[in-house]
């Protein structure tokens, strides 16, 4: 039943090594940038700059030292602020990972 | 990294619970008022409210900053839908 020739036993891995922080799913960002400055853009275009403290599977975000800006210009500060998931567009890491 | 042992973001919430918060809504309004209840919807139990309407003149619209007209209204006690919410925001913590 074994008809084709076994491979060595030490095949070669067909990926290279993944690449420093540049490469893993989605979930790897996430778990990389809580505690880190980001940018969350909401659907509506306004953009929320603040440290990221947690998030969940909906994607609410709660953020800390949270500053609104809208077409660029702060809007508000927030020291603490949960924003719901449904209104996320994207999470941006705002400082190195 | 976690300042004050939030571990999700709902907690941000349970803490806020009897206290004033600000909430952001769908439909350029805003709220203050004191939070009494809250579920995984974000619907949310609220007193003592105000509740902040930006209306936006599409005339003055055109030459710069639309928001012109900001409309006030205060309600005792309220019923959030939790698809309404943007943001929650707890008063300045400790």
């Amino acid at each position: 039943m074994d008809d084709s020739p076994k491979p060595p036993s030490d095949p070669t891995p067909p990926l290279p090594p993944p690449a420093q922080s540049h490469t893993g799913s989605p979930t790897d960002f996430l778990k990389g940038v809580v505690g880190k400055r980001v940018i969350v853009r909401l659907t509506s275009g306004v953009d929320y700059r603040g440290i990221l403290s947690c998030l969940d599977g909906f994607m609410n975000i709660a953020l800390e030292q949270t500053e609104e800006h809208v077409n660029g210009i702060v809007t508000n500060r927030y020291g603490d602020a949960f924003i719901r998931g449904n209104n996320v567009l994207y999470i941006s890491a705002a400082e190195p990972i | 990294m976690e300042s004050n042992g939030i571990q999700e973001p709902f907690d941000l919430i349970r803490l806020s619970l009897s206290e004033r918060v600000f909430v952001k809504l769908r439909g350029d309004r805003e709220l203050t008022g004191i939070l009494h209840a809250y579920d995984g919807h974000m619907n949310l139990i609220m007193s003592d409210v105000e509740e902040t309407i930006m209306i936006v003149d599409p005339e003055s619209a055109a030459n710069g900053q639309g928001v012109v007209n900001v409309a006030k209204r205060k309600m005792e006690m309220l019923f959030v839908r939790g698809d309404g919410v943007i943001l929650v925001s707890p008063p300045a913590r400790t």
